[in-house]
């Protein structure tokens, strides 16, 4: 595959797994979030939503997996696209995972029931076999010894940490990440934003709605410059940072240096 | 699970028709409502159906002309006049108007005991503090109806008559009422400028004391609210105990005292209900004994609980007034 | 903090000022008048002989002598229910929790349980053989947690998952065991009477208003306008209503609303209008507990692929429930005290069985130690559950126990 800092929109070879064009989302009090997005991702790629809050950034990763519904347009995940079909809407969650900015977590669940409900409900797989594949993904992700623990028993950086194992062992295709650091302790971003580093290593795809500057510089295939509902600037990290084509790129990336 | 080829996607809204309805996003909700609605349809006419029809056989079809007759009862003790000549919607007026006095009392009296045993909860005093506790247990874990036919039976109806009676500067308690202003012994009998019924003192002392507990619960748990910090900055600013609790500490736990309250007043008016446990003639006895005469089962029944529901509403109106008013105080 | 002798923590808790010295005086003075008094009119003027002679009548009412085997026999079997129960639950294997068979709540509880075994028997004069039978209804609960602590584990895991279904089964068996039929005697709601109809109503209510409970919350919460305003119309309805206008309802007007013969007897009446009266009541507290679980914790379960019931079932109503535990408990509590009401619409539950005993003129004038008796029963009861609840909210709060050990 192609290696993610050489990667620009155009030499990008892998299939498509993520297609919108022209989304359109007016919440119930007549607020127009999203003014016709359009966006491509592809297989192995990392793609970074950036943008002031309010852009509708978040609202437009949210769209990908059916948690908002949109008025115009078409999303295509992975080959399916998202209609009024629940169940298209059912297999399109069961190959897209999400990591939130608060974890969500589920606190009744201990860290490893947290990770086999969804397999043993929704994939209907054993539980001895499921059991065994999350706890190798959390020692991926470095936690396996806190297995049977409750999530409230763990600090910020390790639960989100769990929420990525979560999503993994649904074996999903996609990933997306909506502020996965935000709510963190700074000294706790970066062990999460290394296991988001390791995930791209591995070839998944992920979308990923987040301030973290330098994380697109090095992960990202490209950068996508949300503001007012729209795509403003889609570029690869090194052109988005350092020659900036929008005035609106340029305010925004004033505004966090 | 159908995978389309690249391109080939078409718009959501073009697709219902080729989505089965049983999995349909937008359709489904609005079918499940359809069904739920026409399954509450149907169980609501046949109950009405039944009910016309019972009612036909039994030559008892809703009508309102009855009210007109007269009573033929009498009901021992009325604020509003009434006689047994008077007419049906009178007698159940003047039941309506004895659980409004009863109720008003009644959330006056469990008002100022539940504030006063909920702020005893926060007394240097231990044993005042634990008095509190207990009182709140105890009354929260016994039936009101057992309280009320205990105050009834075994409280004011075990009171002595005449000189015997319990006297108290300008109260006395007996079993032929409860005399206050500067109540004189003539011939035997005690008169007083006010005069209460041991039914309706009853009844009062037992809804007074059993909703008190419950308010007592509310204002503890309002207080306790207010974070200590709040105790520490005003005293930090030389602020007095009652100075700090007048301006600080009781506007904050109101905000939190007050809509809880409300669900309290229902109950206490509610409550009033069970008048008849201690012989008391509320707007429930009149309806009971109307029916009895009458068989007017479904008017009477529409009645009491549209009565109930006005004094609810009107509760929750006042209360709601009072939380706005409660509430901007924070800007 | 530094410790205070007992003597230096009453002077400070009782007389830290001139004026709480007063109060302590006066309230201690108050106390001790009114202990006496009431000691003394309970041993010297207080005649139990109403209460020891009724006592039969009191617990199951005019329910046929040559039947009662029947609910000594339900009584063993819960006794037995009980014991596996409590046993097995204590013998379950907790997360970062030493276990231990015997915590001293348990070995308290048993030592009550005794005590009121053989007190409570003598105190009501019961006759050797019944007292005998209570002995050993008492002694084979204590045996059966024992053994089931014991020796729990030792039933295969599939098979203990089965156990709570027993619960289920024996109030099936009890409404058999009761009611009749299956080759029983039938014996009519109507001589059901004293505690047995007011458990009875209870424990019917309280099963099944706990479901429409929860189906009423979820339908208040939902998206759907329709499903929404049906509950909230529902629930209001019911809230704005005094228990004892539904009951009358109940007894007046139900039988014109079924077709002729197809509405229940009095008793099952009044047990339905208990179940939708109170399923209003939990709807309130399950909708408090809904209100307390972030709407991230839907999107996440959701969002793994799990279809909104299974979501709802797995993630969302456990915990729920377990937030609004104790205002679902205290709406039980609730409940098992309006079951006095039933006295008013002419049903013998304890209270009005109480209020048939003291109508008979050999007993006239016994209210107080009727009362007494009938509130301290109660008071217990209630008492009871609210401490089961709040011993279930910190075994079912995983949080409660890193705090405890760090």
């Amino acid at each position: 595959m192609t290696s993610p800092a050489a990667a620009t929109s155009t030499t990008i070879a892998g299939a498509v797994m993520i297609e919108a064009q022209g989304v359109e989302k007016w919440y119930g009090n007549g607020y127009h979030a999203l003014r016709g997005v359009d966006l491509t991702v592809h297989q192995g790629e990392v793609v970074v939503i950036m943008g002031p809050s309010g852009s509708g950034k978040s609202t437009f990763l949210r769209t990908f997996n059916g948690l908002e519904e949109f008025q115009h347009g078409t999303i295509t995940v992975d080959g399916i696209t998202l209609g009024d079909d629940l169940r298209q809407i059912d297999a399109i969650r069961r190959e897209v995972g999400m990591v939130f900015q608060q974890f969500n977590l589920f606190p009744h669940l201990t860290v490893l029931e947290n990770l086999t409900l969804a397999p043993i409900k929704v994939r209907q797989r054993p539980q001895h076999q499921v059991e065994s594949q999350a706890l190798e993904l959390l020692e991926r992700v470095g936690i396996h010894e806190q297995a049977h623990k409750y999530p409230g028993q763990l600090s910020g950086g390790q639960q989100q940490r769990v929420a990525i194992a979560r999503s993994l062992c649904m074996e999903p295709r996609i990933m997306l990440f909506d502020e996965p650091t935000s709510a963190l302790d700074p000294e706790m971003v970066q062990e999460v934003l290394e296991v988001m580093r390791e995930l791209a290593k591995e070839g998944m795809t992920m979308v990923v709605v987040t301030h973290e500057v330098k994380f697109a510089r090095q992960v990202a295939s490209r950068v996508v410059l949300m503001a007012e509902g729209r795509v403003v600037e889609v570029a690869p990290p090194d052109q988005f940072f350092s020659n900036p084509q929008h005035e609106r790129s340029k305010q925004f990336l004033g505004q966090i240096a | 699970m159908t995978r389309l080829p690249q391109g080939l996607a078409t718009t959501p809204l073009a697709t219902p028709l080729t989505t089965p309805w049983w999995r349909h996003r937008r359709l489904l909700p609005w079918l499940v409502q359809g069904a739920v609605g026409l399954l509450v349809l149907v169980l609501v006419a046949f109950l009405l159906g039944n009910l016309v029809r019972n009612l036909t056989n039994a030559g008892l079809l809703l009508t309102w002309s009855w009210l007109h007759n007269p009573a033929g009862f009498e009901i021992a003790e009325t604020t509003l006049p009434f006689n047994a000549s008077m007419p049906y919607w009178r007698g159940l007026l003047a039941g309506l108007v004895n659980t409004l006095q009863v109720v008003v009392l009644g959330l006056i009296g469990a008002t100022a005991l539940g504030t006063a045993t909920g702020m005893a909860a926060f007394s240097s005093n231990g044993l005042l503090r634990g008095l509190a506790r207990l009182y709140v247990d105890l009354i929260r874990n016994i039936p009101l109806l057992l309280q009320l036919l205990f105050w009834y039976f075994v409280v004011f109806l075990a009171l002595p008559n005449g000189a015997a009676a319990v006297q108290l500067p300008g109260l006395v308690l007996a079993k032929s009422g409860l005399y206050l202003g500067q109540p004189q012994l003539v011939n035997d009998v005690w008169q007083a400028p006010l005069r209460m019924s041991v039914e309706f003192a009853s009844l009062l002392t037992g809804l007074v004391v059993y909703t008190g507990a419950f308010i007592a619960e509310v204002v503890r748990g309002g207080v306790a609210a207010v974070p200590q910090g709040q105790w520490e900055a005003a005293r930090s600013l030389g602020l007095g105990q009652a100075l700090t609790l007048r301006r600080i500490v009781v506007p904050q736990a109101l905000r939190v005292i007050v809509p809880a309250l409300n669900s309290q007043y229902i109950s206490l008016a509610k409550g009033s209900s069970l008048a008849v446990a201690c012989g008391y003639t509320d707007l429930y006895s009149v309806a009971e004994t109307t029916l009895n005469q009458t068989g007017r089962a479904v008017e009477v029944v529409l009645i009491l609980l549209a009565s109930y529901l006005v004094i609810d509403l009107v509760i929750s109106a006042l209360m709601n007034g009072l939380n706005r008013l409660v509430q901007l105080r924070e800007r | 903090m530094v410790r205070q002798g007992p003597l230096r923590h009453l002077r400070r808790e009782l007389f830290a000022s001139r004026l709480d010295g007063l109060i302590s005086v006066g309230l201690i003075t108050a106390m001790a008048f009114l202990g006496l008094a009431l000691l003394r009119w309970a041993v010297v003027q207080a005649q139990w002989a109403v209460i020891q002679a009724n006592s039969t009548l009191l617990a199951v009412g005019r329910y046929p002598l040559d039947q009662q085997w029947r609910l000594w026999l339900l009584t063993t079997l819960l006794a037995l229910a009980s014991g596996l129960s409590w046993g097995l639950l204590r013998g379950l294997p907790r997360p970062d929790h030493p276990l231990r068979l015997w915590p001293r709540h348990d070995r308290i509880a048993v030592v009550l349980l005794v005590g009121l075994a053989v007190v409570l028997p003598l105190l009501l004069q019961l006759s050797l053989n019944i007292q005998m039978r209570w002995w050993c209804i008492t002694g084979l609960l204590v045996l059966c947690r024992w053994a089931a602590g014991r020796w729990g584990q030792a039933i295969p895991r599939p098979w203990r998952r089965w156990v709570p279904v027993i619960w289920p089964l024996l109030y099936g068996a009890g409404l058999v065991l009761i009611s009749g039929g299956l080759g029983l005697v039938r014996v009519a709601p109507s001589a059901w009477g004293g505690l047995l109809l007011t458990l009875l109503q209870a424990s019917f209510a309280i099963l099944l208003c706990f479901p429409l409970g929860v189906g009423l919350a979820l339908g208040r919460r939902s998206a759907l306008p329709l499903l929404r305003w049906g509950s909230v119309l529902y629930i209001e309805f019911i809230r704005g209503a005094p228990l004892i206008t539904l009951l009358f309802l109940g007894q007046n007007i139900l039988g014109f609303l079924l077709p002729g013969g197809l509405a229940p007897d009095r008793v099952w009446r009044a047990a339905w209008i208990l179940t939708f009266f109170a399923a209003a009541y939990v709807a309130e507290a399950v909708r408090s507990g809904l209100a307390a679980i972030p709407a991230g914790q839907l999107e996440a379960a959701r969002s793994l692929g799990l279809p909104l019931p299974q979501a709802l079932i797995h993630v969302v109503l456990p915990q729920a429930l377990k937030v609004a535990l104790p205002a679902i408990v205290g709406q039980f509590i609730s409940l098992l005290q309006d079951t006095t009401l039933l006295s008013l619409i002419g049903l013998l539950d304890l209270l009005g069985t109480a209020r048939t005993v003291m109508a008979n003129p050999a007993y006239l004038g016994k209210n107080a130690e009727v009362y007494l008796v009938l509130a301290v029963l109660f008071w217990c009861c209630c008492a009871a559950l609210g401490l089961g609840s709040r011993a279930l909210e910190t075994r079912l709060n995983p949080n409660h126990q890193p705090a405890a050990s760090r």
